[in-house]
C-alpha cells in the first residue's frame, strides 16, 4: 500500500507540473478569405431618368453570430428599366477582398438568382459563362406599376445550370449550395 | 471478465500411466469430457478435432469423447460447438491423456449473460459481449455495428459509413469506449464521428449496462463499451489467421491478418487490416459518394518478467478516409424541405464510383499503451497504465476556388492517460479495488482552414479517484463504490464582435458518483441484481463554447458558459435465468432520471445571415427521465436449432417542459434461428465439412412515434423490417481448417429510412447485400 501511494504521488506530482507549465498559446484567429460580409446591387436607371442610383446592400461584418446584419433598401421608379450589378466583398478583411472575381473565375459553378414579392418586378440576365448560360452578376431590372416588397437575391454554388428552367432564373431545380441568400426591401414609387 | 472460459486454467491435464513411452509410440489415447461452464453439465454434440491428424469427434450425451492411436508429439485440439466459439488448445502427447474441457456456452457468444465465470471477480452490472467468432463473421462490419443488434443497443448514423454506439439512450460525452483499457479521445461531441477503432485487433467488445461503470473514466453516465484483445495463447508456435470479405454493396473489399507467438521471453501479435468501398447503394438508387477507405495496425507485446511482474505494451494507428452522400449536404433550411421532398437525392448519379471527394473525413487515431500489472501477493494486484493518444481529424467540405482541399474543420487532439489501480482480496470474499485516473487533453485547431472553429483550442485536465468494495455472502454479492472527479478546463475560444478577440475561459469541476448493487441468487439457476448508481457530468467543452453554423445539420448552434454539471439516478433490475444449458432467459430494466440534463434546444429564433435565415439551437438544462426495458433469450432446441429473441424498448421526457427528448432510439426487436449440423460432413476423403450453419435473422425497428411534430425538420421514419440469411461452414482438408460465410443481408431489398440516421432527411438506408467470407487459420 505504501508503495501505492508512492506511485501515485508521483504520478500526481507530474501531472501537476505538466499542467501549469503548459499554458496554451492563444490561437492564430483563422483567415476567413472565403467570407462574404457584404452584398451591393447597383443599380442604374437606363436610360438616364435622373432618379438617381439606387443601392441595395445586405451586411453582416460579424458573420454568422453576433451582431445582426444591416440591411439598406431602395426607392425605385415606377415603370422603368435599371442595369443592374452584383458586387460581393469581405469587409471583415483590410483591405475588403473582392469576392466577385472569385466568382467571375468560376463563374461555371455559379448563378445567382432573383426572387421577389413585388409585382411588375423582374429581373433577367445580361451576362453569361463560357458555356452560355446565366451567371447574373450583370442584370436587367425592369419595374411595373407602383408597390413594395421585398427582393430575394440567392447565390448558388455548383448548380445544375441545365435543369429545367435553371437558365431562366428559376431556382427550385438548381440543386447546388446557398453561398448567398439575403432579403431586401424595395418600394417601387 | 470476459471469456474466462479461454483461460488455461480452466483446463487440466491429468496424466493417467506413468510409464514411459518412445517417442514413436502411436497408441496413446486421448480422451475427455466438455462441459457447460456455468451450468457445469455435460454437453453432448461438441465436435472435437485433432488438427495434426484430421480426426475428429463428437461428444456423447455425457460429454465424453476419445480418439485412440495417436502418435506422441505435438497437437493442436478445435472443440466447436453450435453457438460457441471454437476453442483451440495445444497438447504435447506423450501418454494418455485426459483433457476436461469447460465451453463458456450461452453466455459469452449471444449476448445473453448469464452469471459470469469465478463470481468473484465479476462486478454485478448486467452486460453483454461480442466475441471473436462474431467479429471474423462479420468483418464486412465496423466497431459499432458488430454490437448493432445487441439488446439495448442502437446506433446514431450519418450515412452507411458512420455511426456511433447508443446504449440505453445515451451516447457520445455520455457513453465511454476503451480501446485496450483506454479511455478512447477523440472527438465524441459530434454526431457524425464514429469511434476510430478497428475491431478486428479485439477478440471481445463488452457492453457494460449497469451503474458499475464507475471503475472506468470518462464521464459515463452508467454504460461503457469495453473492446479488448485476449492474451496471446501460451502457444509456442508461430500462429495465425487471414480474414478475407467481400460485399456486393458497396463492393466492399476487407482484408484482416494475424500473426501471434508465445515465448516465455517475449509473446507478440500483430494486427492489419485494410478495408475499400465505393459508392453504397439503396433498393433504387446509388449514394454517390459514401466510399471508405481504411488501413489500420496494431502491435501488442505480452512478457512476463517474472511470476509476479505482467507487462503488456500496445501501439495501433487507425487511418480512415469517408465521403459524406453528396445529396445530404445543404447550406439552408428551404434546401432540407426541398431535399426532404424529393424521392431521389440530388446529385445523384447512374454510375458506381469509388471515388471519395467533398464533402469527406479524412481521420487518423494513434495509440500507444504500457501497461503493468504486478502481483505484490496471490492477492494484491498492483495495475499501472500510461497512455498517449493523438486523434487528428479533418473534414473537407464543397469549397469555392479550389478550397475543397482545404479542410473545413481540422483538429489535432493530443491525450495522456495514466491509471494505476490496486486490489485487493481479503479473508471472507471481501475485494477492495481502488484507483486513479488522469487525463490531459490537448485540443488544437488548424487555423489554416480558414473557417472560424465550431470548437475552441482547450486544455484540459481530469483525475478521478474511486473505491470499491465488494463482499460475498452465501448467494448473495454486494458491491459499493465511491467515485470523485475533478476537472479543469482552460479553453481559449475566439469571439465575433470586431475585431476579433480571444477570450480565455477557465472552468473547474467536482463530481461525485456513487454506486450500490445487490446480486442475489435465488436458486442454482436464477438470479436477479439490483443496481442504483448516482453519477455527475460536467459540461464538455462543445456544450460550453459551440458557437456557429454547423452546416451538416443547418442550424446556428451555441454553447452556453454557464452550464453546470448533470446529475444523473440510474436504477437497474435484471433477472437471469438458466434451467439448463439448452435455454436462458434475461431481463432488464433501468430507469434514468437527471437533474440538469444538457441538450441542444431549439430556439425560437431563425437567424438572418448572408447564406440565408437559419434555426437557432442553444445548450440548454432541464430535467428529464429515461427509462426502457431490455429483453433476450436463447433456447436450443434438439441440439441442433438456436433460437434467439432480442428487445429493446426506450422512452425519453424533458419533464420540465413536458415533452418528449428528441434522438431517442424507438423500440426495436431482433430475432434469429439457427440449424446446425452434428459432426463431420464427409465430402471426399480430404475433404470434410464441419459446423455447418444455417442462419435465418429478421429485425423490427418501430416508428418513433414518441416525439411532437415541431421538434424535428420532417416527420419520423415508418416501421420497417429486415430479413438476413447466413450459411456458414468450417472447411477441413488434410490438417488445413477454412471457414466460408455467405451473408445476405436486407435481402427483400427494403427501401427505409431509419430515425437515428441522420442521412434520412436526404436519401434511403441501403439496399440489399451479400458478402462472402473466408477464415483461414494456422
Amino acid at each position: 500500500m505504501y508503495r501505492f501511494t508512492s506511485i501515485s504521488a508521483i504520478l500526481l506530482a507530474s501531472f501537476t507540473l505538466i499542467l501549469t507549465s503548459c499554458d496554451k498559446d492563444d490561437p492564430i484567429i483563422p483567415n476567413e478569405e472565403e467570407l462574404i460580409t457584404t452584398v451591393n446591387y447597383t443599380l442604374t436607371p437606363t436610360p438616364d431618368n435622373g432618379s438617381g442610383v439606387v443601392v441595395l446592400s445586405f451586411i453582416d461584418l460579424d458573420g454568422d453570430g453576433g451582431n445582426d446584419p444591416v440591411i439598406v433598401g431602395g426607392t425605385l421608379q415606377a415603370n422603368s428599366q435599371y442595369t443592374g450589378s452584383l458586387e460581393l466583398l469581405n469587409e471583415a478583411e483590410s483591405p475588403a477582398e473582392n469576392i466577385t472575381e472569385e466568382i467571375q473565375e468560376e463563374d461555371e459553378d455559379h448563378q445567382f438568382f432573383f426572387e421577389s414579392t413585388v409585382e411588375g418586378l423582374q429581373v433577367s440576365y445580361s451576362d453569361m459563362d463560357d458555356d452560355g448560360k446565366p451567371v447574373g452578376l450583370s442584370t436587367v431590372l425592369t419595374t411595373g406599376a407602383p408597390a413594395s416588397g421585398v427582393l430575394t437575391i440567392i447565390l448558388k454554388h455548383e448548380p445544375m445550370k441545365s435543369a429545367a428552367g435553371v437558365a431562366d432564373g428559376d431556382v427550385t431545380n438548381a440543386q447546388g449550395e446557398t453561398d448567398i441568400q439575403v432579403n431586401i426591401p424595395v418600394d417601387v414609387q | 471478465m470476459y471469456s474466462k472460459v479461454l483461460q488455461w486454467g480452466l483446463i487440466l491435464l491429468i496424466p493417467f500411466f506413468c510409464q514411459l513411452l518412445t517417442a514413436q509410440d502411436c497408441d496413446i489415447i486421448v480422451q475427455g469430457r466438455v462441459v457447460d461452464e456455468a451450468s457445469q453439465l455435460p454437453l453432448s454434440y461438441v465436435n472435437v478435432y485433432l488438427q495434426e491428424t484430421g480426426d475428429g469427434a463428437a461428444t456423447d450425451d455425457d460429454g465424453q469423447f476419445s480418439f485412440s492411436g495417436v502418435c506422441s508429439g505435438h497437437y493442436h485440439m478445435i472443440f466447436s460447438h453450435i453457438g460457441c466459439e471454437d476453442y483451440k488448445i495445444h497438447i504435447d502427447l506423450e501418454k494418455d491423456t485426459v483433457i476436461n474441457i469447460n465451453l463458456g456456452h450461452t453466455e459469452t457468444s449471444l449476448g445473453t449473460v448469464v452469471i459470469q465465470g469465478q463470481k468473484n471477480n465479476v462486478g454485478t452490472q448486467p452486460n453483454l459481449s461480442v466475441n471473436r467468432k462474431k467479429i471474423e463473421d462479420s468483418n464486412n462490419q465496423n466497431l459499432s455495428g458488430l454490437i448493432e443488434n445487441e439488446a439495448g443497443v442502437h446506433l446514431i448514423k450519418n450515412g452507411s459509413g458512420i455511426s456511433k454506439p447508443v446504449v440505453q439512450g445515451m451516447y457520445g460525452n455520455r457513453l465511454t469506449i476503451l480501446n485496450n483499457g483506454v479511455a478512447q479521445s477523440g472527438q465524441q461531441w459530434g454526431n457524425d464521428h464514429s469511434p476510430e477503432i478497428d475491431p478486428f485487433a479485439a477478440d471481445n467488445i463488452t457492453i457494460i449496462k449497469g451503474a458499475s461503470a464507475i471503475e472506468y473514466n470518462g464521464g459515463n453516465l452508467g454504460s461503457v463499451i469495453l473492446v479488448e484483445p485476449k492474451r496471446i495463447s501460451r502457444e509456442p508456435h508461430l500462429h495465425g489467421q487471414v480474414n478475407y470479405s467481400y460485399e456486393t454493396n458497396g463492393r466492399g473489399n476487407n482484408i484482416n491478418a494475424r500473426l501471434e507467438k508465445y515465448s516465455s521471453k517475449l509473446a507478440w501479435r500483430l494486427n492489419g487490416t485494410l478495408r475499400k468501398y465505393g459508392d453504397r447503394s439503396t433498393a433504387d438508387y446509388f449514394l454517390n459518394n459514401t466510399g471508405l477507405q481504411e488501413a489500420n495496425l496494431a502491435l501488442q507485446l505480452e512478457k512476463s518478467w517474472n511470476e509476479n511482474l505482467f507487462i503488456d505494451f500496445y501501439a495501433s494507428t487507425f487511418n480512415n478516409k469517408l465521403g459524406v452522400l453528396r445529396g445530404a449536404h445543404v447550406s439552408s433550411p428551404d434546401e432540407i424541405q426541398q431535399a426532404f421532398s424529393q424521392s431521389i437525392p440530388f446529385f445523384t448519379e447512374p454510375n458506381f464510383s469509388y471515388g471519395v471527394d467533398a464533402p469527406r473525413q479524412h481521420v487518423t487515431h494513434q495509440l500507444v499503451k504500457l501497461k503493468a500489472k504486478y502481483y505484490k501477493s496471490p492477492k494484491a494486484i498492483i495495475e499501472l497504465v500510461l497512455a498517449g493518444q493523438l486523434n487528428d481529424r479533418e473534414e473537407f467540405d464543397i469549397r469555392r476556388s479550389g478550397r475543397s482541399d482545404i479542410p473545413a474543420l481540422s483538429l489535432k487532439q493530443y491525450t495522456f492517460n495514466t491509471e494505476l489501480t490496486f486490489t485487493k482480496y481479503f479473508d471472507s470474499e471481501w475485494k477492495f479495488k481502488t484507483g486513479n485516473q488522469n487525463i490531459i487533453t490537448d485540443n488544437t485547431n488548424n487555423p489554416d482552414t480558414g473557417i472560424l472553429p465550431l470548437i475552441p483550442d482547450y486544455i484540459s485536465w481530469e483525475s478521478g479517484w474511486f473505491a470499491t468494495l465488494s463482499k460475498k455472502i452465501k448467494s448473495t454479492q454486494i458491491k459499493s463504490g465511491l467515485r470523485f472527479d475533478y476537472e479543469n478546463q482552460k479553453a481559449l475560444t475566439i469571439s465575433n464582435t470586431i475585431p476579433k478577440e480571444i477570450v480565455r475561459y477557465n472552468n473547474q469541476f467536482f463530481n461525485v458518483s456513487g454506486l450500490l448493487a445487490i446480486e442475489v441468487d435465488i436458486t442454482d439457476k436464477q438470479s436477479v441484481s439490483i443496481n442504483t448508481g448516482l453519477s455527475m457530468r460536467n459540461p464538455e467543452v462543445n456544450e460550453l463554447y459551440s458557437n456557429g453554423l454547423h452546416q451538416g445539420v443547418s442550424g446556428i448552434e451555441e454553447g452556453d458558459i454557464n452550464l453546470k454539471s448533470e446529475l444523473a439516478h440510474k436504477n437497474t433490475l435484471e433477472y437471469k435465468w438458466l434451467p439448463s444449458p439448452s435455454f436462458s432467459v434475461s431481463a432488464l430494466g433501468y430507469h434514468q432520471r437527471f437533474k440538469d440534463y444538457i441538450y441542444l434546444s431549439p430556439q425560437d429564433e431563425i437567424r438572418p445571415t448572408i447564406r440565408g435565415s437559419f434555426p437557432v439551437f442553444k445548450y440548454e438544462q432541464t430535467d428529464a427521465n429515461i427509462y426502457g426495458f431490455d429483453f433476450a433469450t436463447q433456447f436450443t432446441i434438439n441440439d441442433a436449432f438456436v433460437g434467439l429473441l432480442k428487445y429493446s424498448y426506450l422512452k425519453g421526457d424533458d419533464v420540465k417542459n413536458d415533452v418528449p427528448l428528441v434522438f431517442m432510439p424507438p423500440i426495436s426487436f431482433y430475432g434469429s434461428l439457427v440449424y446446425a449440423t452434428h459432426g463431420p460432413i464427409k465430402i471426399s476423403s480430404l475433404v470434410k465439412l464441419d459446423n455447418l450453419e444455417f442462419e435465418v435473422n429478421s429485425k423490427y425497428v418501430f416508428q418513433q412515434t414518441h416525439l411532437l411534430a415541431e421538434q424535428d425538420f420532417a416527420p419520423t421514419p415508418d416501421a420497417y423490417s429486415l430479413l438476413g440469411f447466413k450459411v456458414s461452414t468450417n472447411i477441413l482438408y488434410t490438417s488445413l481448417k477454412l471457414r466460408l460465410f455467405l451473408k445476405a443481408d436486407n435481402v427483400l431489398n427494403v427501401r427505409y429510412r431509419d430515425y437515428l440516421n441522420r442521412q434520412r432527411y436526404f436519401a434511403d438506408d441501403v439496399g440489399a447485400s451479400y458478402t462472402i467470407g473466408v477464415n483461414i487459420k494456422f
